[in-house]
């Protein structure tokens, strides 16, 4: 080889140097960009978090505040203690959110959530959510009406009943935040013998659905009707019952019906996670010390 | 009561708060006004005579402001407005916002700033009355700058 050639080569191979240290670059600009945005999104989602806790535990605070000092009537403190339920709700309701969401962005895959599978009585579980939330829905006078038929007759389903009932707890919280005042929350629901699962309906009458409805159950989405009426939102609720939903096998789905009434539908087997359940217990045996 | 009775207009859409804050100001003696978004305030105070407006930063603007006002920052707007056509009518913002920015905005507008999770209910009935009989308090910005 001569000289000249060797020449050659070196000036290829430092210009090839040179065009991968520049993509090197650029790819570390753009990384540095997508670092900041995260930065950017976690600052917003805190401080959503913050903002949002701190609001029902201030009024519960000044409402216990205007009760020692005697600012309110006899009659008036009975309504100033359904008052204080209802921001405990909320308040109780948004903390187990934010302990499930690190949960969800820890662990992808949830396997590491290692709740008991019990059985549910869903009938049963509609009706506690919907007393726990009728203070609140009193607020807009929205009435929240669980149909006992056919769902009271349903088998219960087996499920991981905390996260279970924080999912319809989200899609209930859901309806009640952006329903119409004055207006029908309906829940019901039915066994189908055929797949052996029982769907539960949520429907009621408030802000339309965006045109394309999977949106909704992404994180973070919001729609610009719910920013309207409700600013400070993290979007994450529907996500959330999304994923528990999913980690149990089932399907949840929204739509409009013709007449505006807007219906959450979720469909769980009765017996798919009896395997996992299974599973769990053989594992425990070999690990006693684990628990 | 030694006070002549005032109208004071709540701005705020989170109930739990404006229903504390109107029990606290009807034993006051006041009478009560409520707003829930920037929109209903403006046309509350069209028609009728208030003494005091309290505002939240963060709620939503109402149908006609929709598209240019940013709901996290709908009380900034509002005290921007009402300076402006109202000039003398006493404004207090009563906010959980941290962001150093929007309050100082606020107060460079000249209305007093109160961190709503933070004070209890009797300072802020204290200030109001302050206000509204023309005592001086000791001055916002001197407050704010002491807690930093």
């Amino acid at each position: 080889m001569s000289s000249k050639d060797e020449l050659n080569d070196e000036v290829k191979t430092s210009a090839k140097l040179a065009s991968e240290l520049e993509k090197v670059k650029r790819e570390n600009a753009a990384l540095k960009a997508q670092l900041e945005q995260t930065k950017k999104e976690r600052i917003e989602y805190l401080q959503n978090v913050s903002h949002q806790l701190v609001a029902p535990l201030n009024a519960i605070k000044w409402h216990i505040e205007n009760l020692t000092a005697a600012r309110v009537s006899p009659e008036r403190a009975r309504k100033v203690l359904s008052s204080i339920y209802s921001q405990s709700t909320i308040a109780v309701h948004l903390a187990k959110n934010f302990a499930l969401m690190s949960n969800l962005e820890a662990d992808h895959s949830l396997t590491a959530l290692q709740e008991p599978i019990e059985t549910v009585d869903l009938y049963r579980l509609m009706v506690n959510l919907a007393d726990d939330f009728q203070p609140l829905a009193w607020d807009k006078e929205v009435h929240i009406k669980v149909i006992p038929t056919p769902l009271e007759s349903a088998p219960p389903v087996l499920a991981m009943k905390k996260l279970i009932s924080q999912s319809f707890s989200n899609i209930i919280e859901n309806a009640v935040k952006y329903s119409s005042k004055s207006s029908d929350m309906i829940i019901s629901g039915t066994h189908n013998a055929k797949t052996n699962t029982v769907s539960v309906q949520v429907s009621d009458r408030g802000i339309p659905l965006p045109s394309d409805v999977n949106l909704i159950f992404e994180r973070g989405y919001r729609s610009k009707e719910a920013k309207s009426i409700y600013p400070p939102g993290t979007g994450f609720g529907l996500y959330i019952a999304k994923r528990i939903v999913e980690i149990h096998e089932g399907s949840i789905s929204a739509k409009t019906d013709p007449s505006g009434l807007v219906v959450f539908t979720i469909e769980l087997s009765i017996d798919k996670l009896k395997g996992r359940a299974r599973e769990r217990v053989a594992k425990e045996k070999d690990y006693p010390d684990r628990r | 009561m030694w006070q002549k009775k005032k109208t004071i207009l709540i701005v705020d859409d989170e109930q739990g708060l404006v229903e504390a804050l109107e029990d606290a100001l009807t034993y006051e003696g006041h009478i009560v006004l409520k707003a829930s978004t920037a929109e209903q305030a403006l046309q509350i105070l069209k028609t009728q005579h208030v003494d005091l407006v309290t505002i939240d930063i963060m709620m939503p603007p109402g149908p006609s402001f929709e598209a240019d006002i940013d709901s996290h920052k709908t009380g900034v707007f509002l005290c921007q407005t009402i300076k402006k056509q109202y000039p003398k009518l006493e404004l207090f913002v009563l906010s959980v916002v941290s962001d150093i920015d929007t309050i100082r905005t606020i107060q460079k507008l000249g209305v007093t700033f109160l961190r709503k999770g933070e004070i209890p209910l009797r300072t802020v009935l204290d200030r109001i009355k302050a206000k509204l009989s023309g005592l001086a308090y000791s001055s916002d910005w001197e407050d704010d700058r002491r807690k930093h």
